[in-house]
């Protein structure tokens, strides 16, 4: 038998080109079979593709609420939360917050930038027969920037308007829609809870906020105004605190709390009497949601791919029983059991390759279709793509190694006789 | 150029042990044209395969051209098919999905000189004088053809010698006569052949006969009157070199 008394260092294989051309004329030459073996391969990249592309969709999703709302915001609201329906939400109406906290808050506590109380309070608003129940918000000019309200028509009110309890009230744009159908609502009378107000502009859209509130479906009328001549009451609902950064953020929230627990007389280890939202640890929660929902289907996706190896496998199997004569031949004509070996592992690893580019192509496809049919939103990945076809190129290389090891062993004689 | 000594090949298949050669010396010198007889279970497929590399033999000793078969590793061994040995089996053993040429090449797949290797298949398919079918896929060749193109194949490396396992086993009396011509005019140009048959026929068309006997040399002499082949063909029928008989392949 063929032993090897003699083992000469491995050189490169030499006849990696030729051997490449081979396996591109074998596999070119059952074509039938070639596409078979491949499904599994193109499935599993598609899949790869298309899912890690809607993933990144969510998240982005997720990101531009957060950048919509502000991400240096904190609210303080007047009431101590409670779970409901898995959220956190205050519910009781607590008369303790005031005005004054607000002012205390903007000279008290270091890294604040702006701070405005707000009121809220749902109302039927009337205009010419059309009426729609919508959040009235009272806050200060101050509140506009805080939480990015631009005009998108008319304008904004000031400060003398609010001191002065104008009636003026500026629009979201979901209720410019409802209650003025194909009219400019700016400048026109509306009663809101019975109250006279002039719209003086609408605001640009921005969408849904991390509760999935519409922040387009609300009324903003001047603070003093909605305390004084609409609601009638002393106190406020929350107060909006803005932050000069992001880091400075975790600080600032612990300053207002210990300072609103001190102004509201909360003894130690009493909880809070008020909730303190954070608007990034709520998206961060979402975030963090969407990106293991990425990785989650990303790895569905994962065992697809390795189920098409195991195609593979089979295949080459298959192929290196049906060509066991061809590789005895070879072997008889000189090649050595390295030439076999790296001709069959080239033919797996271009199986499975070219099942990569086929699913790289019908992922981009399926994720494009996805978007356009407006399923889904998503963002291509190339570097998905591009680990997708690396791995195809991999896994044909893992599973067509056992097959390509079988070939190179066979004994030359046995492989010559065999039928 | 070919040296056994003492050459023994056992087979153990459990506690069976089978002495297939029993020590067989012989030497082979360059240019000789020799056919290896013998029934078959006299050793001779297992004497073709150690000649060729393609087995080693249990004890004894095997030169090929200098070289010591018998302590050769496997990359050696695979080395030394590559160029030294050009081999032609009885079931000639082309590949259907490539044409003449490029089964021609294949041996040159695997060495590291493969300049011009399109050329050099064009000048080993002339010799055999197919060099009009470069482009016929093996099923679109007679069986003589096919073993014909077998033989450039073998050619290609330019080898130390050709063994040839039943050349003519698989083909009717026109196209081994065709075959071996061919071998006879390589023969002729000095090449070194080595057949093995169970065709005393076919023998008489070399130089010199040895015959094996339970795994043993019962005999080996020189062939008093070789046959000529493409004297016997050209009487077959005269006009059959010239036209190229196109017979379905076996």
């Amino acid at each position: 038998m063929a032993d090897r008394r003699r083992k000469p260092p491995p050189p490169l294989p030499l006849h990696l080109s030729r051997n490449a051309i081979l396996s591109c004329q074998i596999l070119a030459a059952r074509k039938l079979r070639t596409l078979l073996s491949m499904t599994g391969v193109v499935v599993g990249v598609g899949a790869v593709i298309l899912m890690v592309s809607v993933g990144r969709g969510a998240e982005k999703r997720v990101l531009d609420r957060i950048h919509s709302m502000g991400t240096d915001l904190l609210i303080v609201n007047a009431a101590p939360a409670r779970l409901m329906i898995g959220r956190e939400r205050t519910v009781a109406t607590v008369t303790t917050l005031t005005p004054a906290d607000a002012q205390a808050i903007r000279e008290e506590c270091r890294g604040v930038v702006a701070v405005t109380p707000a009121v809220n309070k749902s109302l039927v608003v009337i205009w010419e027969g059309n009426n729609r129940t919508t959040t009235i918000t009272g806050m200060a000019a101050e509140g506009f920037h805080i939480r990015n309200v631009v005009p998108g028509s008319g304008r904004l009110f000031d400060a003398d308007e609010d001191h002065s309890r104008q009636r003026v009230a500026i629009l979201g744009p979901t209720v410019a829609s409802s209650l003025f159908p194909g009219n400019d609502p700016v400048g026109c009378q509306i009663r809101i809870g019975g109250v006279p107000f002039s719209v003086i502009g609408v605001t640009q859209a921005r969408g849904v906020d991390a509760n999935g509130i519409d922040q387009d479906d609300i009324i903003m009328v001047p603070l003093e105004t909605a305390m004084h001549r609409l609601l009638n009451i002393p106190y406020v609902h929350s107060i909006y605190v803005q932050a000069r950064d992001i880091p400075s953020m975790p600080r600032v929230e612990s300053d207002v709390r210990a300072l609103l627990r001190e102004r509201q007389r909360v003894p130690p280890g009493r909880p809070d009497s008020f909730t303190i939202q954070n608007q990034i640890n709520l998206l961060k929660t979402e975030h963090e949601a969407a990106r293991s929902m990425t990785l989650l289907i990303g790895s569905v996706a994962g065992i697809a791919l390795l189920v098409g190896g195991v195609g593979i496998l089979a295949v080459m199997l298959m192929t290196v029983r049906e060509r066991t004569h061809e590789i005895g031949l070879r072997r008889a004509l000189g090649a050595r059991r390295r030439d076999i070996q790296t001709q069959f592992l080239i033919e797996a690893a271009l199986l499975s390759g070219a099942g990569g580019l086929l699913g790289v192509f019908a992922g981009v496809l399926a994720a494009s279709a996805t978007a356009a049919f407006g399923l889904s939103d998503t963002i291509l990945s190339w570097p998905a793509a591009a680990i997708g076809f690396a791995f195809s190129v991999t896994i044909g290389l893992v599973f067509g190694l056992y097959p390509a090891l079988r070939a190179a062993r066979l004994e030359p004689i046995a492989a010559l006789r065999f039928e | 150029m070919i040296e056994l000594e003492n050459l023994t090949k056992h087979y153990t298949k459990g506690a069976l042990t089978t002495e297939v050669l029993r020590g067989v010396s012989l030497r082979i010198q360059k240019g000789e044209f020799v056919a290896i007889m013998g029934a078959s279970g006299t050793g001779k497929s297992t004497l073709m395969n150690i000649l060729g590399g393609l087995d080693q033999p249990t004890s004894g000793s095997y030169r090929l051209d200098g070289v010591d078969m018998a302590r050769a590793g496997d990359d050696e061994l695979s080395r030394i098919r590559n160029q030294k040995i050009g081999f032609v089996f009885q079931q000639f053993n082309l590949l259907d999905r490539a044409d003449a040429l490029r089964n021609v090449m294949l041996p040159l797949i695997y060495s590291d000189d493969d300049a011009g290797s399109a050329a050099r298949a064009e000048e080993a398919l002339a010799a055999v004088g197919l060099a009009a079918r470069k482009h016929h896929h093996p099923s679109e060749l007679s069986g003589g053809e096919q073993q014909r193109v077998a033989i450039a194949r073998a050619l290609i490396t330019n080898p130390a010698v050709i063994l040839a396992d039943e050349p003519t086993g698989n083909l009717d009396s026109r196209n081994g006569l065709e075959v071996l011509a061919v071998f006879q005019r390589l023969h002729r140009e000095g090449r070194t052949l080595v057949l093995i048959t169970h065709d005393s026929g076919l023998a008489e068309h070399t130089r010199r006969m040895i015959l094996l006997q339970d795994g043993r040399v019962a005999s080996d002499v020189a062939v008093p009157q070789p046959r000529d082949a493409a004297a016997e063909l050209a009487r077959l029928a005269p006009t059959a070199v010239a036209k190229q008989p196109e017979l379905p392949a076996t």
